[in-house]
Formats: structure tokens, C-alpha cells, sequence
């Protein structure tokens, strides 16, 4: 527990203009872009790595809670101090410490907005492609945390292949650099990796170096319409089997189409049972026009009713915009939106979509979906009011149904959004017992007290 | 609490935080309660009795610009600026306003009040105005880059009518405040161009502050006098159009009006007839073919968007479009036209370290275009443009004043 002595000595490493402790400022770290919330005893804003590395001392000595925090646009808790304790809030560590153009690749801060990191190095000719819908809000420290996907998945990847190394201080305290600068290297256990998309639980990340790529000169937006989910289920997973690859692959079901033309009037066939939104990109103009006529061919071969290809570049960040914040925009429906994550392997697409429809009829339950369809990542969301406990009782369940199916298809919990309370659950559906137990055994060996983000996905499996 | 309706609109956040990165005040701060989702936030946790409403929660509440720029990126459609102002109005009513606020608040609703403080103003400015201290400010502004008051209030110094040959058309004219007591030189632009167009422009003396200052700080009580007389007084004119040089008046008269009277209670038939006939005055001059009256002016010329124009009121090309006509004029877009200067109204004098970091990027990008003259169509982006800019050759003025300029040789 937080108390008066151990605050002050907390105030007296990062000064009081970074402390937090009313009752409104606490309420404000309360939440994420999740359904539950957690108030925390203090917020923190740390700007240096030493500073972390008293901070955990101390909490070391004292058995307090630590859990970090970046932008709060995360989906399942992970960022919440759900056993209380101390919010460690990243956002003021925020500079670009380097970018480096000959060897391609940047050192930030933790703190850095994913889009405003990647607008800085966009001009320079370079290119960071991971981009979650949240992009405008997560931070990078987050988003390495997390191991956040986005849309560009299918060609690019997601954040886990732009890491080169980390400076990360473990929960003694101790501040040491993981990875190195250069692309290849394989000296010893890769534990870039294993902090990455580990969820805050084995050290805090204080400083970042990514693998940059050249920016792709040109780049197309197609949307091809359809009458049918299934003929756009259909058509991405022959995409991807006749080896096309497009930069982005995204499905949207007519609720989602209707909500995010209410939101951002572009012009979308409302009347459309699903629209794939595409772009392709590269630096051969030529190459792109043909590619897009290919793929433009190709939904139309597949059953859609018209393909659309974005006359302008302002267009195009105009749809992209719109579809980021698909998220939000399906708040004008309900009061609440639970997003799933569920993810299956691509073929099995249409099918997925196909058996969630039919789960939400039967639980009686409003399911919108989306997908991030190129790499299989559904979205399914679920509409709800968090303030009717019976229609919550069926969401729970239709959730619970949507996990079952992605893993009868060889699919995983999540794909992107991370496993915190919202999954924690079910993680024994898909880890096996000695796989569990070997993960527990990681984290008691770096965090032997267990003050580093308690109450997170292990410890409720 | 009279604005439930509307404050329950938050329960529609959903919380993805989309709102925070385009909020200049959140850009500063980094902290949550700076942004609107946390403020959202919290007025749910008072509706749902988690928060009692506190002095520090009004504080927040008030570090606010209320830009509007969360209001047009919420994704989930939330009137995030209706929802803050609804629930400012229902704390003032449990805290009151802070005394320099009401002093001047009551100056600007106060009929016979504000002609009387205008008046030893006046004397006092002039001949105190040397005696200011150099390095003294008000919030971010430098004594000496505060306007003075016009030497006579601008609705005492012309006629009502200002009468044409042959006249082509006929408007009301709502001066605003700022145009009325610091910028008369705005009003005769107004006059002069609307002449040269050949439109009679009736000016009726009775007319008051729009009272939009004070009904956003949350007094709206104190602003119904200046509301009501508004309305009947430019009920009484036959004309289908009144034109305002304020982007804040038009916003007042187009969009508050009638929701304000909706909220007390009140009629709101009225207020609507009104709010169809407001223009902003580079609205209304899209409608004539400007090049005929315009003479060439090689000037560098970049634009500021006001925070109630281009999202109060969806204005953003017309005042482009309106300066584009001067022939040789070069117009150069700044980086970020449409986000907001750091004033705020009130917020720059209650809040200066945050503006002052708000308005330096805004001059960067204003040096960025080297332009000699900056348009902008609200008294309180000139205040914070002019008073910050560091080249003092740089010229910050209404849009029609550069229209004003170009009827004669140019300038």
C-alpha cells in the first residue's frame, strides 16, 4: 500500500509537478479503451530511465505495484493498475532521440506517438509500418508492449519485426539494453522479443530502436462492394492464395460501412453488405497500375457489384482515416462496444464470419464485423450497454463461442489486442500446461515479488 | 440539473482516445485530465455520483479552449464542446465566477454599465498608457500589443443607414464588440466594401454584445438580456440577410442561440428565424463578382482558421476564395491553418504558460510562409496572433480589411 512516506520519497525522484493524486487525476488513469476500470493510489511521469529504475527500487523495497502505462488506447486492461498501486504513465518520456538514414532504423522514447513518430520520419523518405487503428493515440512503448498489429499485417508485419533493441529496466531496478542496431543478430536468447507483446509484465521499457524501411513512392486505394459477406470472404482468401500481396486487405460489414459514413460522409455504398477496402503500394508507378487493375479485376471476378479505385491521394488518408477510427464510430450505435480479436488462419475466413453471424443470432447479440481480413484478424464487435447485466450475461457467452471457434480452426485468442483481463480467461484453451508453467517460471525469475502489473493475464489463467 | 440530456451523451465515449492527440491543450500537458476524453470521463463520474463536483474539477474543466477540434475527430459522434459547456453552466452555479471574470463579464452584458467604463477608459488609457510597465502582460500579450479602444464606440460614430445610389441589396450589420470599442477601422472596411458593391447597410444602434463569452465561461443567466434584445431588435428590420465581422457573434447568433433558449426553456421560434438570415461577412461577399471592385495588391498573404468559423460554423474557403479575388495578391496556406491559436477567449489570460506554447507553433508556421500580412476573421486570433509575433512589420487584420485596402490603389 501507498503510503505518505513512501509517496514522498516517490515525489523526490521525479518532483511534485509529476505526481498525481487527486481524486479526479486518478479517475482519469482509471481506464482504457477496455469496458472495465481500475483506480490507481498515484499516477507517475517518469522522463529517464534512472528515474524508472528508482521508482522500482523503491517498490522493490516496499512491495508496491507498478503497471505502465502510454497513450490508454488499449483493449483489454493491460495498462490499468488493477490490484491498485502506482500508474506509471509514459507520456512526457516522449523524444526522438535518433534517426539514423544510412542504417535505417530510429531510437526513441517510450512515450512517442506511433503517428507522430511516423510523420516525423515520412519526411525524411522512411517508412515504419506497423499501424493499429489507435495509431493517432498508442505510444511506442505501448505498442511494443502490447506487440500491436494493424492493417498493414499482411505485407509488412506487425511492431515485433521493426524491433532492433530495447533499454528496458527490470523490476529490481537494474536498467539493461537488449538487441543492437544492426538487422542480424543472433548473440544469445532474443529477449527483444520476449518483452515484446510481453503486456508490461517483465520490465518497463525506457528506450526503443526500430528497423525503418524506404517509404514506398506510390500507392493506390481500391474498395471493392459487395452484395454478400461471403463473396468478400471469398475473394480475400483467393487474394492471398493466387499470391497477390496487397499492403492492406480490410472487411467491413454494412453496420460498420453505415457508422463510418455517418461519421465521416466519403461517400460509401451504404446499401453494400461488405466492402474491401485494398491499397497496394511500391516505387514503379507502372507496377501499381497494373497490380490494382489486376486486383480490381480479380473482386470483380470474385461476385463484386463495382470496385472503386481513390482518385486522390487526400481521398485515400480520408478512407484510411475513417477506417481507423471504425472503433469509435460504432459507439454511435450502443453505448458499448466489446472488440474481439479472435484470428484464424486466412482460408478459414468466410467460414469464421459466417459461424460469428450465427453465434450473434443466437445469443441475441448485436455483432458488427470488421477484420483486418488479409491476415485472418477478425474484429468482431460486439454492441453493447454495459449497464444491462442480462444482455452482458449473452455477450459474455457469444464471446466465450467466438474464442471456441477460433481455436477448432488452428487460430488463436488474440491476434493483436493482448490477452490483460479481457482474455485471461481462456488462455488455457490455447497454452498448454507445460507451456503455461514455463511462462510463469520467466516471469518469477525477472519479477520474483510480482510488482510489476499485477493481476495480469497469468496470474488469471 | 437542467442539462442532463445533453450530459448524457457521454455515455456514448467509448474511450478509443482519438480525441487526444488533436487537442492543443492535451499536446501541452500530457496528462489525461487536459484531454477531452478524460473530462468526459469525469463528467460520467459525477453523473454517476463516483466524483463529487470539486474545485479542482472545475479547474480542469476549464483548462479547456473549447476549439471544437475534439467535437469534429469524435468518431463516436459525441458534441463533446456542447457536453463541457453544459456542465461548466451547471458548476458556476455552484461556484460562481472568478471576480476578474465576472468584472469583465458584467462590462459586456451590463447596457448602461459598459458606455460609462468606456468612458474614463478611454481618458485613463490615454493618458496612462506610457506609464505601463514595458515587460508587463496580460496572460501571453505584452501591454504594449494590446489594441486600444477606439476613440468613439464604432455604433456611435457612423449612421444607422449607410445609404447607396441605386442600392443592389440590403443587410443588418452585427459589429460585435471587438469592431464596436478596439477595431472600428474593421467596421468602416465593412461599410467601405459593402458601398462599393452597391449594398445599403442598415446598423442598428440598440444592439448589444452577442453575450457568447459570457454564456461559455457559464453564466448564461447573465447573458439572456443580451439575447433576447438581439433577437427583437433585429426582428424589427426587413432584410434577409445580417452579416457579422466576429466569428465568434456568428456562431453565437447561427448555433447558440437557439439551443441556449431551448436549454432555459425559452422560445426558440425567434431565434431560429435569425440564425437562417447570419452570414459571415466573407460568406455573404462569394456572392459577388469581387474582381470588378478590386484593384491589384502584390502583398504575401497566408490565413488563419478560427476555431468558430471552421468548426463552429464549417468556414473554410469562403475567406480564401474572398481573398483570392485581389488581383497579384500571393495567398500562401501556413502549415495547420485550421488549429487554434492558443486564445481561447478567456483560456490565454487564465492559462498563459499553456497558450504561450500553443501559440508559438502557430507562429512558426505563420513564419514559415514569410507573409507580410496575416487575415483572420476573429477578434480573439489577431489578439493572440499579433501579440506573439515577434515581427512587429507583420500586419494581422480581418480579411476585409485587405479587401478595404485593395478598392484604392492597394496598399
Amino acid at each position: 500500500m501507498l503510503n505518505k512516506e513512501i509517496l514522498k520519497a516517490l515525489t523526490k525522484i521525479v518532483g511534485e509537478e509529476r505526481v498525481l493524486t487527486s481524486k479526479e487525476d486518478l479517475l482519469s488513469y482509471a481506464y482504457d479503451a477496455y469496458v472495465e476500470e481500475f483506480l490507481p493510489e498515484a499516477v507517475l511521469f517518469p522522463k529517464t530511465a534512472a528515474e524508472v529504475s528508482q521508482i522500482l527500487k523503491i517498490a522493490g523495497q516496499k512491495q508496491l505495484f507498478i503497471t505502465p502505462r502510454g497513450g490508454g488506447s488499449g483493449l483489454a486492461s493491460c495498462g490499468l493498475a488493477k490490484q491498485g498501486g502506482i500508474i506509471l504513465c509514459f507520456t512526457q518520456m516522449n523524444r526522438i532521440l535518433e534517426i539514423n538514414r544510412p542504417n535505417r532504423y530510429a531510437v526513441v522514447e517510450p512515450g512517442v506517438v506511433v503517428s507522430d513518430f511516423q510523420q516525423e520520419i515520412e519526411k525524411i523518405g522512411l517508412f515504419y509500418p506497423p499501424d493499429p487503428g489507435s495509431a493517432s493515440v498508442a505510444t511506442i512503448g505501448g505498442t511494443v508492449a502490447m506487440n500491436a498489429g494493424g492493417m498493414r499485417g499482411i505485407k509488412y508485419g506487425v511492431t515485433r519485426d521493426y524491433l532492433l533493441g530495447l533499454e528496458v529496466v527490470l523490476p529490481s531496478g537494474e536498467i539493461i539494453k537488449t538487441g543492437s542496431i544492426t538487422n542480424k543478430d543472433v548473440t544469445g536468447y532474443d529477449l527483444t522479443r520476449l518483452l515484446c507483446g510481453s503486456e508490461g509484465t517483465l520490465g518497463l521499457i525506457t528506450q526503443v530502436t526500430l528497423k525503418l524501411l524506404p517509404k514506398p513512392k506510390f500507392k493506390r486505394t481500391l474498395q471493392a462492394i459487395y452484395n454478400t459477406i461471403d463473396q468478400a470472404g471469398n475473394t480475400v482468401s483467393k487474394i492471398v492464395e493466387e499470391g497477390i500481396v496487397p499492403a492492406t486487405l480490410e472487411l467491413m460489414d454494412n453496420t460498420v460501412i453505415k457508422a463510418l459514413e455517418d461519421f465521416a460522409h466519403l461517400g460509401l455504398s451504404t446499401d453494400a453488405q461488405a466492402i474491401l477496402v485494398l491499397e497496394v503500394d511500391g516505387d514503379d508507378l507502372a507496377y501499381i497500375e497494373k497490380q490494382t487493375n489486376i486486383i480490381a479485376d480479380f473482386c470483380r471476378g470474385q461476385g463484386a457489384r463495382d470496385v472503386r479505385v481513390s482518385r486522390s491521394d487526400k481521398e485515400s488518408e480520408q478512407l484510411w482515416m475513417a477506417r481507423r477510427a471504425a472503433f469509435g464510430a460504432v459507439a454511435r450505435l450502443r453505448p458499448n462496444c466489446v472488440i474481439e480479436d479472435a484470428t484464424v488462419p486466412v482460408s478459414y475466413l468466410t467460414q469464421a464470419i459466417k459461424e460469428i453471424l450465427a453465434i450473434a443470432q443466437r445469443n441475441r447479440v448485436q455483432i458488427a464485423v470488421l477484420a483486418h481480413a488479409g491476415d485472418g484478424n477478425l474484429h468482431p464487435l460486439v454492441l453493447c450497454d454495459l449497464r444491462d447485466k442480462e444482455e452482458m450475461k449473452r455477450v459474455d457467452k457469444a464471446m466465450d463461442e467466438i474464442v471456441d471457434l477460433a481455436i477448432s480452426m488452428g487460430g488463436v485468442l488474440s491476434g493483436e489486442h493482448g490477452i490483460g483481463i479481457a482474455k485471461a480467461k481462456y488462455l488455457s484453451r490455447q497454452l498448454s500446461p507445460p507451456v503455461l508453467e514455463l511462462m510463469r517460471t520467466i516471469k518469477k525469475t525477472l519479477d520474483p515479488q510480482g510488482i510489476l502489473n499485477p493481476g495480469s493475464f497469468l496470474e488469471c489463467a | 440539473m437542467k442539462n442532463t440530456k445533453i450530459l448524457a451523451e457521454v455515455y456514448n465515449c467509448i474511450k478509443c482516445g482519438i480525441c487526444l492527440n488533436p487537442c492543443p491543450v492535451y499536446k501541452q500537458k500530457l496528462l489525461e485530465a487536459a484531454s477531452p476524453r478524460g473530462k468526459v470521463q469525469l463528467v460520467r463520474n459525477i453523473l454517476e455520483g463516483k466524483l463529487q463536483p470539486s474545485e479542482n474539477f472545475m479547474r480542469i474543466l476549464f483548462t479547456c479552449l473549447l476549439c471544437e477540434t475534439c467535437t469534429v475527430n469524435c468518431p463516436s459522434g459525441l458534441s463533446i464542446d456542447q457536453v463541457l459547456k453544459a456542465m461548466r453552466r451547471e458548476i458556476v452555479k455552484k461556484y460562481g465566477l472568478p471576480w476578474k471574470k465576472k468584472f469583465l463579464f458584467e462590462l459586456l452584458t451590463g447596457k448602461r454599465f459598459l458606455p460609462f467604463y468606456f468612458f474614463w477608459a478611454r481618458i485613463l488609457m490615454h493618458s496612462l498608457l506610457p506609464l505601463y510597465p514595458g515587460k508587463g502582460k496580460l496572460g501571453t500579450i505584452p501591454f504594449q500589443r494590446l489594441p486600444g479602444l477606439n476613440s468613439l464606440p464604432f455604433l456611435e460614430r457612423i449612421p444607422e443607414i449607410t445609404p447607396v445610389f441605386k442600392a443592389k441589396g440590403r443587410v443588418l450589420y452585427f459589429t460585435g464588440c471587438a469592431t464596436n470599442y478596439l477595431s472600428g477601422d474593421i467596421g468602416d472596411a465593412v461599410l467601405q466594401v459593402l458601398s462599393a458593391l452597391g449594398v445599403e447597410v442598415i446598423t442598428p444602434k440598440e444592439q448589444m454584445c452577442c453575450g457568447l463569452p459570457v454564456f461559455l465561461a457559464g453564466a448564461p443567466e447573465m447573458a439572456m438580456v443580451n439575447i433576447k434584445n438581439n433577437i427583437s431588435i433585429f426582428k424589427a428590420y426587413e432584410a434577409d440577410v445580417v452579416i457579422v465581422d466576429c466569428a465568434t457573434c456568428g456562431s453565437a447568433l447561427k448555433k447558440e442561440y437557439p439551443r441556449l433558449l431551448a436549454e432555459m426553456g425559452e422560445i426558440t421560434a425567434e431565434a431560429e428565424e435569425l440564425s437562417k438570415k447570419v452570414l459571415d461577412i466573407s460568406e455573404y461577399l462569394t456572392r459577388f463578382d469581387l474582381k470588378k471592385i478590386l484593384h491589384p495588391m502584390p502583398k504575401r498573404v497566408t490565413y488563419h482558421d478560427p476555431c468558430h468559423l471552421i468548426r463552429s460554423q464549417k468556414i473554410r474557403e469562403e475567406p480564401r476564395f474572398v481573398l483570392q479575388q485581389i488581383p497579384d495578391l500571393e495567398f500562401k496556406e501556413m502549415p495547420g491553418a485550421d488549429v487554434c491559436c492558443g486564445g481561447g477567449g478567456t483560456f490565454q489570460w487564465e492559462h498563459p504558460e499553456i497558450a504561450a506554447q500553443i501559440t508559438s507553433q502557430k507562429i512558426k508556421n505563420i513564419e514559415k510562409t514569410q507573409a507580410e500580412i496575416v487575415a483572420t476573421g476573429c477578434p480573439g486570433c489577431r489578439l493572440q496572433i499579433f501579440g506573439n509575433l515577434p515581427n512587429e512589420e507583420v500586419k494581422v487584420v480581418h480579411p476585409v480589411q485587405i479587401l478595404a485596402w485593395s478598392l484604392g490603389e492597394g496598399k
